[in-house]
Order: C-alpha cells, then structure tokens, then sequence
C-alpha cells in the first residue's frame, strides 16, 4: 500500500490539538507505519507542496487565510477540520456576538487597528468543503488515530452521532443534575467518553451538537433546573456560536 | 429442577465465606469507588455496602458489558470467537434486578444461544438479598410485580437481624452454600415473620396494576394515543433510559483493526433504540426517524412486544430510566402479572459459535452497473449454504464489519452461492476492491425465506413477480427457482422497473427469459429512458394492469426499494388481490442477524428471524412496517 501523504496546517487556535497529537508518541510512531507525514510544523521543519490528507486546525479569521485555505483544498483529496476550532468554530467564536471594533479593543486596547481579524471567526467548511472532521477541544487522541486510521483505509470516520449522556451513563456517573450543576451532555456529540463529568466536571459541549438535538428540551431542562435563559445561552454559546445560529434561521 | 431449599447463616458467617470464595471466585458487590455507589469487583469483603441506594446501572454490565471483544482475526484471516467466562459471585443483587437477569437469561439463550452471555451466565454464582422495603420513591417494582423473582438467583438471602436466611435455588447455589457458609439452626418462624413484612411494606406502597395482564391489548389499542406525542416532544433522545435498564439488550457490532493493520476486533457495544441512527439504513432512510415512534418503540418492548414474549412486564419497576430521565419521561402507566411456571433454561453454550464466521473464496465477480458487482464465492470447508430462496447471510471483511446480503442463487448450487452488493458504504465500498481469488468470510444463512408451504402454496397458481430495481436480486434465487420447472404453475409473471436501462442487472438471464414463452413472461419498464430502449417508460406500478390475472388464483412476490411497496399494494389491492396472496421481503437495518441486537425489529417482530419474507397480511397493521 502506497502511504498517503499527511500534512498539519494551523490557522486561528491555540495549537493544543496539534501537541496533544505529538504526546501520543507511541501510537505517533505506528501511525506513521500507515501514513506519512510531509509538514507539520509543531514537529519538523520540511514543507512540502504535495500531501493527500491535511488536517487542518483552528478557524478561519482573517480574509486573508482563504488563499491558503483553498489552496490547500486545490492540493489535498482529503481535508480534516481538527479540534473545535476547525469544527464549529470553537471558543474564538464567542466573539461573534460583538462587532469587530469592539473585540479590536479589547485585544489591543492601545493601537487596535494591529490585531488583523474578520468580524466573526468561523469553520473552516465557511472557507472551503470538509471532508471530516475530528471534534474536541483539544482532540481526543484515540479518536484522532481513529479517525485517521479509518480514513486511509476507506471507511467513513465513524465519529458517533450520540450524545454524552451514553457514555456518561456506561460510565456510572452520577448525574450532575442530581448535584444541582447543569450539563450539555444530552445535545453534545459523545466520542471523549464523558470524560469531563468522568472528572467531576460538567459537559460544556467542546465536541458541537449532534444531528438534530432537542435543543428545546434542553433549555426548559436547564431552566428547570434554575438556569435563567441569559445563562443558559452563555452556556450553549461557550463553544458552540456558530452552530446555534445555524440552529435559529 | 432442585427442590428450594431453605438454609440460615450469622451474617459475619456469609461474610466469612465471602472472605474464603474469593480465592475461588472474582466477587462483584454493592460497593464505593470514587465517591459513587456501584456494583463493582472487591478485593476485601469488608468493603461490601450494606444499605442499598439503587445504583446507576444494574448489575446485566458483568454479563452483557458496556462493551466487549466477541472475536478476534488475523488479516491473513485466522478467526477466534471470543468468550471469557471467569467463575464470579454476584453478590447482593436486589429482586428488581434478578428478575431482570432472568429476563435476559431468556432473551439470550432462545433459538440460537448468545455464547458470551451465556459462557459468563453458566460461571457465576448469583447471591441475592431481599428487599424488605420499597428502595425509593422512583422504584415501581411492586407495580409489575418483579420484587419476588423464583429464579435468576442461585441463593437469595434475607435479612433476619443477625442472621441471614437463606433460600438456596439451584444445585449450584446448594453446593456453594455448603462449601463457604456455616449453617445455623434454620428459623422458619423468622423467614416468615421477613415475609410477612415485606408483604405489608410493598402492599402499602400499592398493589400490581389491575391490568397487569391486559397490557399488551392495552397497548395496541392505544398506538396513536396523544401521550405519545407529548413525551416525545420533550424526550432528548439521549439514550440514558436504555443505558440504565437492566432489561434492554439491544447492540452495535464494531470491528476495530489495530494500527499494524495486521489484527483486529470485532466487539460489540451496548446500543440504544432511542437514539436516531439506530434504525437508519442504507440510503439515509431511518424506519424510526421520528422522536415519537423511537419511544413508542421503547415503551412497547416492555409491556407489549417483549412482554408477550416472556409473559411478564419486561420492565421490572426498578426506576432506573425515571431517576435517569432529565425530560421526566417515565414508563409508569401500566400494570403486569408474573407468568405462572418461568421456563426452566439450559444456560449451555451450543458448539458452533454464533458469531464465528466462516471462509469464502470469491470465484467470479461481475461489474453489473456502476455501483453494483455480482460476486460468486465458494465454502472453504467444502459445505454447502442450504438455503431457502429470500433468505441472507452476514457476509463479513475483517476489519471493516459486516453487512446482511441477500442469497441471488437458487437452492442446490453446491458449494456456491452467489450474490450482487451495491456500494454504500464501509463494507460494501471495500468489496469493490476483491479480486476473484481473495477471501471473504460468511455467516448463515439467517431468517425465514420462502419456504417450503409457501412454495407448495404457489404450485398451480399465477405467480406475479414485481421487483424494483435492487429487489431483482433477492428474488431471484426464487423466481430461477420456479423457472426450472415453469409447468408446476398456472403462469410467471415476471416484473421488473429500474431507473435506466443500464440499472438492469442479469441482462443476459432476462433475454433468455423473454425467449422462453409459454406460461412464461417478462415486462420491464425504467423511469427514464435511454437509447434503443423499446420497453415501457415509466413506473413499475403501471405494469400491474398489463397482466391478465385472476385475483382468486394468484400470489404477487414484491421486493424493492422502500418507496415502493406501498403503490404496489395499493395497485394490487385495487386489482383485487387481497393481502393474504402477497409475499414482501423487506430490508432492515440488521447487526446480528439472529434476533438478539433489535437493530431489524419492527413492532413486536424481528425481521432477521421472522422475515425478511413476509406474508403482507401477517404485518400489514404493524405501523412500521413500510
Ligand atoms: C435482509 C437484507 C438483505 C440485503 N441484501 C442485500 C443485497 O443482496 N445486496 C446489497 O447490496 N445489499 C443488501 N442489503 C443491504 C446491506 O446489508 C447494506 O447496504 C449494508 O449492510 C451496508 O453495509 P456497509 O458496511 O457497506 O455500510 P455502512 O458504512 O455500515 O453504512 C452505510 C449506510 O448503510 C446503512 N446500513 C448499515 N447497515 C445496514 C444494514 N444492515 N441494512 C441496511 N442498511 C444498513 C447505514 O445506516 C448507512 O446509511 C440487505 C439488507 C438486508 C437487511
Ligand atoms: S451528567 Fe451530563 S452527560 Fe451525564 S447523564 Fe447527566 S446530563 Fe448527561
Ligand atoms: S464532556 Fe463535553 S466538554 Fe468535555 S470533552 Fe466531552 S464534549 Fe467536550
Ligand atoms: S425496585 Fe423494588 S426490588 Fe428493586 S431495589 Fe427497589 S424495592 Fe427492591
Ligand atoms: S432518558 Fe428521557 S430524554 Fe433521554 S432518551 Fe430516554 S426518555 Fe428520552
Ligand atoms: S424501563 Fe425503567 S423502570 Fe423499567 S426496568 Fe427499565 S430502567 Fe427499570
Ligand atoms: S435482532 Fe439483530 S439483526 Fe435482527
């Protein structure tokens, strides 16, 4: 089997998915057994002007960036939007709701006109079509090589369409409603094995949506549960901007 | 069957004995770990929990885990069924959940036995403790009266104060009790004063449902009940009812391959019918794509379609899915009664694995159109498939998963059998890249086809062929089957619709078919036309009232695309034919094939077993049927 030729690229994000790949180190090094890595800038310095997968991290911010958006679309067959950023957009999108001067001061109080940015930060599928996608903020290594694995050998990503609740509940968790915290979990697609409640946290939903949520239902839920709406949509909106404004038109 | 033996032990006794099992035994108890209260392995018996709080999940999870490898293969396909029975006790289990575990122990050993569950079921020891009073005020068992199982346990205890009396159930439970608790002097009058406790304490709760019985009819009469609709509205399909039930056993078959690309997994995991892509099939079509039918689907397993099954309320009151329900969605509404005599199991694992599959080599492989390849494959080990026409088989690449494929050939095709696969997706998309030569593996072949007193039935009459585009192929196996001896029937009517003329498969099989004449016909028909297309244009519907047929004297076979079976019935019926007189095959989505996973289930019926040949009159008043 040819390898496929895999290249990283970074756009607007903190590069936590990237270094949580490179800690995987083992399973990095079996990894490249299937593929082959071309640039990836975190780790080595080569850049290469042909690959077959790129994975792409962090959202698309600046006009600027769609040149080389779309040229790495024209080069790759296959385009992964890695973590939340690349995903729904990610916590960069809380912004959204300002306008673009506002968010400039408060960047660079001083000389605002420095920080370069568009008005919103957005997907990477507003710039140029995904093919997959790898949500979590960061990513969840397993799924990563998972993901990636089952791509090279022709299936579909296999990400589930479930929400956390399921795997919060194989678990045995006890529900943080029961301990009068609120919790996204029932509209957040599941995948990092619940693994914030696991921890004694509460799903903040990194992860985005899943197909048709009940996203009603989650609201009279959290308003029940003493949650005033102004709350409840700072909760939703934490990472999930983009996708609930999809949700309102 | 033993004889109940009644036995009483000094609680520090059965701890005691707990304390020496352990050498012997893993034992799993009511027990801390991380701040929750759990059913979970101890290592010190002292650890044990006494007072119980109904715990997050029940106890089915050392059973039938949350998830767990049933196969293990090599890519140079060297197969392994997986089971790995260890001896446990299950200790302090609560009646709820026992009759649960009862429930189960049916559901896994009927017709073909499920060799995990079961291999894990035949190694432990099941040690209960009684309830004396109603857990909480979520708990319902009292309603469907699961607080008294008669089995499901090997030992039941109850609490006397200082001592535990005990009721021994099984020979295993006998020899237990005698090798690891001292016996005290048997106190019948304290069993009894136990007894007479727990009587009033649950009766003061409240008695069964007065309907208890009835509640199937219940049920059917009430499917398009408001109710529905307004629990669905608020339901999250968040699949947390089912993942805390004791009695849901529905599963996902995912094969996993190890990044050497060398070995691999097959394991199943725990599913959900709540959740929206559990009966999606092929195509994006989803049998249970609307909120309101997966709930009625749920709550109908427990008192409707499963209960008639097991005649008990498949719900065992024990109010896990109430305390789990964030959108307050709980089953109680209903009333039930135990079945008299529960059937006595054998827990035996059958010698030939369930989910073993077997090794093809592929033999010819044809492009048929563009997404569509006809393989022809042969049994490794030299057998034979030995199936009735419309049946499948599971046909399986390791690594990728496994995928229900119609059998195209007739019966007696020797150690061959054939098949036409379209691409969709993971399995079926890397077929296209088998060679003649490779291996492919099969499990079957599985469901209920057209057998023999439907082909004798057919002897005589006008036999109507109407098969939609893919549909051709299942029904092939019949139609070549009846074609071999044309003269049985009063006449063939073979039609056949396809999108385009270059969708139609078997072209040279159809021409020889066109030639054959006498009692013998084919129409065709495609949607839309191409070049030196001299057919018909248009639906295959409008093919029907080409055929001259006598309604009193004729069986229609209908098999294709969902859509259309329900304007081929409608044109039929207005031709008179009635229901009784027509065969479906119906595609579901499938896992296991063997009427364990609920992935196939309609109703009350699991299309693997029951179907995929249906008479249409036998389910034409189940809701989701087309
Ligand atoms: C009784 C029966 C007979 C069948 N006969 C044939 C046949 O002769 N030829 C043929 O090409 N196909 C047949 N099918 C359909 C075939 O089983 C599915 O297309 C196949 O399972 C898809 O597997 P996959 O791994 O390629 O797709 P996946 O990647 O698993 O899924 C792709 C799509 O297929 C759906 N799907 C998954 N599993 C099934 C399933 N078991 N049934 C239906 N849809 C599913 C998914 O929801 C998804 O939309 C039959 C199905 C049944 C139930
Ligand atoms: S804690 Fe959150 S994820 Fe877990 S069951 Fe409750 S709502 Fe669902
Ligand atoms: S539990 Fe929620 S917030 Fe935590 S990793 Fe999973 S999706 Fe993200
Ligand atoms: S539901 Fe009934 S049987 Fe189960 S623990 Fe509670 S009281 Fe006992
Ligand atoms: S737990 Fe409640 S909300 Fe979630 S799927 Fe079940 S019924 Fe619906
Ligand atoms: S349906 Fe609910 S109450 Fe009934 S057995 Fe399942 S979890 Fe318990
Ligand atoms: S029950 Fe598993 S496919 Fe029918």
């Amino acid at each position: 089997m040819n390898k496929p030729k895999v290249a990283f690229f970074d756009f607007t994000s903190c590069e936590g998915c990237q270094l949580s790949i490179l800690n995987l180190e083992t399973e990095l090094l079996q990894l490249l057994d299937i593929i082959d890595i071309v640039e990836f800038r975190e780790a080595m310095s080569e850049k290469s002007s042909t690959y077959d997968i790129a994975i792409i991290e962090g959202s698309f911010s600046r006009d600027k960036d769609l040149k080389r958006l779309k040229k790495i679309r024209e080069t790759a067959s296959v385009v992964i939007a890695m973590g939340a950023c690349a995903h729904i957009g990610g916590i960069n999108s809380l912004r959204n709701n300002q306008t673009r001067e506002g968010v400039q001061k408060i960047v660079y109080p001083d000389n605002p006109a420095l920080y370069e940015t568009n008005k919103k930060a957005l997907p990477v599928s507003a710039a140029i079509k995904v093919d997959a996608f790898i949500p979590g903020c960061p990513v969840d290594v397993g799924e990563f090589v998972k993901v990636v694995k089952n791509l090279v050998l022709g299936k579909a990503p296999g990400l589930p369409t479930y929400p956390v609740c399921v795997e919060c509940k194989m678990n045995e968790n006890t529900c943080v409603y029961e301990l009068g915290k609120t919790c996204l979990g029932p509209v957040v697609r599941a995948g990092c094995n619940a693994i914030c409640i696991s921890n004694g946290g509460v799903c903040i939903g990194c992860r985005g949506l899943i197909p048709n949520p009940n996203i009603n239902s989650q609201k009279d839920i959290m308003e029940k549960y003493g949650l005033d709406m102004n709350l409840i949509m700072d909760s939703m909106n934490l990472f999930m901007t983009e996708e609930n404004k999809a949700k309102e038109v | 069957m033993t004889t109940v033996l009644n036995k009483q032990s000094t609680k520090d006794g059965v701890f005691d004995g707990l304390g020496r099992a352990l050498g012997e035994y893993k034992i799993a108890a009511l027990t801390k770990k991380d701040g929750k209260v759990l059913f979970d392995y101890v290592t010190d018996v002292r650890k044990i929990e006494q007072d119980y709080t109904p715990t997050v999940l029940s106890p089915k999870k050392f059973f039938f885990p949350q998830e767990e490898v049933i196969l293990e293969y090599t890519f140079d396909g060297k197969v392994t069924a997986k089971t790995n029975p260890e001896k446990i006790v299950l200790f302090g289990v609560r009646p709820c959940d026992i009759t649960g575990i009862k429930i189960l122990d049916e559901a896994f050993s009927e017709s073909h036995g499920d060799p995990n569950y079961l291999s894990k079921r035949e190694n432990s020891v099941i040690i209960g403790i009684d309830c004396k009073s109603v857990c909480d005020e979520d708990a319902f068992c009292y309603r469907v009266n699961s607080q008294n199982p008669e089995s499901g346990f090997d030992i039941m205890l109850h609490d006397i104060g200082n001592n535990y009396s005990m009721t021994i159930m099984t020979d295993k439970g006998r020899d237990f009790a005698e090798n690891y608790f001292d016996s005290s002097l048997f106190d019948y009058a304290a069993l009894a004063k136990f007894n007479i406790e727990k009587k009033e304490a649950f009766a003061k709760a409240g008695g069964p449902w007065e309907d208890l019985d009835n509640l199937p009819e219940i049920f059917e009469e009430n499917s398009n009940h408001k109710i529905w609709e307004t629990e669905a509205e608020r339901c999250l399909s968040c699949g947390s009812c089912i993942m805390v039930c004791p009695t849901c056993y529905c599963f996902d078959v995912i094969d996993e391959l190890a990044l050497s690309m060398k070995v691999g997994d097959r394991l199943r995991r725990w599913d959900a019918c709540m959740l929206r892509s559990f009966a999606e099939v092929a195509g994006g079509e989803n049998f249970r794509e609307e909120v309101e039918n997966r709930v009625k689907h749920r709550i109908n397993r427990k008192f409707n379609f499963l209960m008639k099954k097991h005649g008990q309320s498949v719900c065992v009151g024990c109010g896990r899915c109430v305390r789990a329900c964030l959108a307050d969605i709980s089953p109680v509404t209903i009333v039930e009664e135990l079945i008299k005599t529960s059937k006595t199991l054998k827990l035996e694992v059958k010698n030939n694995n369930l989910y073993l599959p077997e090794k093809v080599t592929i033999t010819r492989i044809e492009q048929f159109t563009e997404n569509e390849k006809f393989f022809e494959v042969e049994f490794d080990n030299g057998r034979s498939l030995g199936h009735e026409p419309g049946q499948f088989v599971q046909l399986s690449i390791l690594g990728i998963g496994e995928a229900a494929i119609s059998i195209s050939s007739p019966p007696s095709y020797g150690n061959r059998f054939e098949m036409v696969i379209r691409a969709v997706g993971d399995v079926t998309n890397k077929l296209k890249t088998f060679k003649t030569g490779e291996n492919l593996f099969i499990r079957g072949p599985f469901g209920h086809g057209f057998d023999e007193k439907i082909q004798k039935e057919m002897e005589g009459k006008h036999i109507l062929y109407i098969a939609g585009g893919i549909g051709y192929v299942p029904l092939r196996s019949l139609i070549n089957l009846t074609l071999k001896h044309p003269e049985k029937y009063e006449k063939l009517s073979i039609l056949y619709g396809c999108k385009t003329p270059s969708a139609r498969m078997f072209t040279d099989e159809l021409e020889y078919i066109a030639e054959m004449r006498n009692n013998v016909e084919i129409l065709e028909t495609v949607d839309i036309s191409e070049d030196k297309w001299l057919q018909h244009c248009g639906l295959i519907t409008e093919l029907i009232p080409m055929v001259d047929f006598n309604p009193d004297n004729t069986i229609a076979i209908i098999c294709g695309p969902p859509v259309m079976y329900k304007y081929v019935i409608q044109t039929l019926k207005k031709q008179r034919l009635t229901t009784n007189n027509m065969f479906v095959s119906l595609e579901r989505r499938m896992k296991c094939g063997v009427g364990k996973c609920g992935h196939c289930q309609i109703d009350d019926i699991y299309v693997c077993q029951e179907g995929p040949v249906f008479r249409f009159s036998d389910i034409e008043n189940k809701e989701e049927a087309l």
